[in-house]
């Protein structure tokens, strides 16, 4: 990406870690994204994917360096931070019987920027409406969440952080639960997403189907970054599976 | 206040602080329920119970001593939780215990020295003996804890349908949490003298959990529940005093059987054998 450009996400030797936890899980990473880029983390299972993201959007506590996203520092301004980047969490299961159905679940991802004491307005419902059409789901609006299967849940998920218009969008495991075609159907949507400025980082297993363009690949191992480049989408999976061979055999 | 409608005063009373007690609890009980922590107005009940005997022996007001008890409660369970790293229930059961060991403690040692102890009010509610000033706070709390749902509606149905997700949107869940916190605590101590300690739990969590099995958005809930255990709690206090029954246990046991019969008629559980053709 352009060096002339500031970057959207600023991380500085960065250590982030769980409460409790006796070592931290992110050790010394630092990672310049910036906008537009779409990147996805790869890396085998506890190797620190979730929780890079999770500080960058600043739901985790960093123990030492500096990180800032869209100019804020992100120990201090973590819900500013989260009112401009969506999230799409990795592990969901919500009760058949819970009393939300996909429209109000959509809506949810405006409340934050909406803000408190105020009520949601046209231009917030049109926008969860946008973003249901674009996730084909406006049929299921008013369906409890609960009764839907898992890939539907996924597309309500990923349709309530669009519908916050983020300026980064990161995805944890957003193709788990979904088909082939719909990958396919989310993926190109993301790229688009990405073609209009919005920076995307991915955390995936699947690369199947990915947009057609240039991918940086971050791929992380035991809390730091072993591979961070750009490459062409058709080289994305050998990539990610030689530094996961080498993770292994090492 | 509602004079114009109960010409003796004391089922007028006896009415109004039932109704007033069960519209805030049953509304914040939305909350509760939903919220999966169920135990926290076990604990608070048992809070307020607490305070309220440690107010007796002190020879200060119960009810303020009960309001102190359960905020003190509400301010602890998160910064314990978070210290201790414990889950939110386990902390919970750690307060109860220690409340309900407070408040027993108490009522024997004034048992004891002959201090003539009235627990059974504290225990079971007292709808009769009540005073004015004890209703006007009651309708206060309702009135706080309806405005404090329409204000907060949004970030509160975020933070009931799933906690991490409402932090992501960027919605302040530690401020909001300890506010629902807050007004529980208030709701249930100011409650404690008409409904008891041992009941409280029941117009927290039965209403809302009847409402439950009929209502499928959360909005419908909040109107459903306190619809619930309004009109209940007005029919327990005026059949209590009509009978010469103990209106709080009465009132308790007609809710549990709304609930009972909404279980059983719950469209939510009901499977269609129609065919699409």
């Amino acid at each position: 990406m352009s060096s002339h450009q500031k970057p959207v996400i600023s991380l500085k030797n960065i250590y982030t870690a769980y409460e409790g936890a006796e070592y931290p899980v992110i050790r010394d990473v630092s990672l310049d994204i910036f906008p537009g880029e779409f990147v996805i983390i790869g890396g085998p299972n506890g190797a620190g994917k979730t929780t890079i993201l999770e500080t960058i959007n600043g739901l985790l506590k960093i123990t030492h360096g500096e990180a800032e996203v869209l100019g804020m520092n992100v120990s201090s301004k973590g819900n500013n931070i989260r009112k401009r980047v969506g999230y799409v969490i990795q592990n969901f299961a919500f009760d058949p019987m819970t009393p939300f159905n996909v429209g109000e679940i959509v809506l949810m991802g405006r409340y934050g920027l909406i803000g408190p004491l105020k009520k949601t307005g046209e231009k917030d419902i049109n926008r969860a409406l946008e973003a249901m059409k674009v996730l084909k789901i406006e049929n299921l609006k008013d369906m409890p969440i609960g009764k839907l299967s898992g890939g539907q849940q996924q597309k309500a998920l990923i349709a309530q952080s669009i519908a916050k218009d983020p300026e980064i969008l990161l995805l944890d495991e957003p193709f788990s639960n979904l088909d082939l075609l719909t990958r396919e159907f989310v993926s190109e949507m993301l790229g688009e997403m990405a073609r209009k400025g919005c920076t995307i980082i991915i955390v995936s297993h699947a690369f199947d189907a990915l947009p057609d363009f240039d991918i940086r690949i971050v791929a992380m191992n035991e809390g730091r970054i072993s591979l961070d480049e750009t490459c062409s989408p058709d080289e994305v999976e050998n990539k990610i599976r030689s530094i996961s061979g080498e993770i292994q055999n090492a | 206040m509602l004079e114009f409608l109960i010409s003796n005063n004391i089922v007028c009373h006896a009415v109004e602080a039932m109704l007033f007690a069960s519209l805030s609890c049953s509304i914040l009980g939305v909350i509760v329920t939903q919220f999966n922590v169920s135990s926290i107005g076990f604990t608070m009940a048992h809070a307020a119970f607490a305070g309220a005997a440690i107010g007796m022996f002190a020879g200060i007001n119960s009810t303020l001593a009960a309001i102190a008890a359960s905020v003190l409660v509400a301010l602890l369970i998160g910064p314990v939780g978070e210290y201790s790293k414990m889950s939110t229930d386990s902390i919970l059961g750690v307060f109860f215990g220690m409340t309900m060991a407070i408040a027993i403690f108490f009522i024997a040692y004034m048992q004891y020295l002959g201090m003539g102890m009235s627990a059974t009010a504290l225990l079971f509610g007292d709808v009769v003996s009540l005073y004015r000033e004890e209703i006007y706070a009651l309708a206060g709390i309702s009135v706080i804890s309806i405005i404090f749902v329409y204000l907060f509606y949004k970030e509160i149905s975020a933070l009931i349908f799933n906690r991490k997700i409402a932090e992501a949107s960027g919605i302040p869940v530690k401020p909001l949490y300890y506010g629902i916190l807050f007004i529980i605590a208030l709701a249930v101590a100011l409650s404690l003298n008409i409904i008891g300690g041992l009941l409280l739990f029941v117009w927290l969590v039965t209403p809302a959990a009847a409402a439950y099995q009929f209502c499928h958005s959360l909005k419908s809930m909040f109107i459903v529940a306190p619809a619930i255990a309004g009109t209940v709690s007005v029919i327990g206090a005026l059949a209590g005093l009509a009978w010469s029954l103990p209106v709080a246990p009465l009132t308790a046991i007609m809710i549990t059987s709304v609930f009972v019969v909404s279980m059983i008629l719950s469209p939510k559980r009901k499977i269609s054998y129609r065919k699409p053709y």
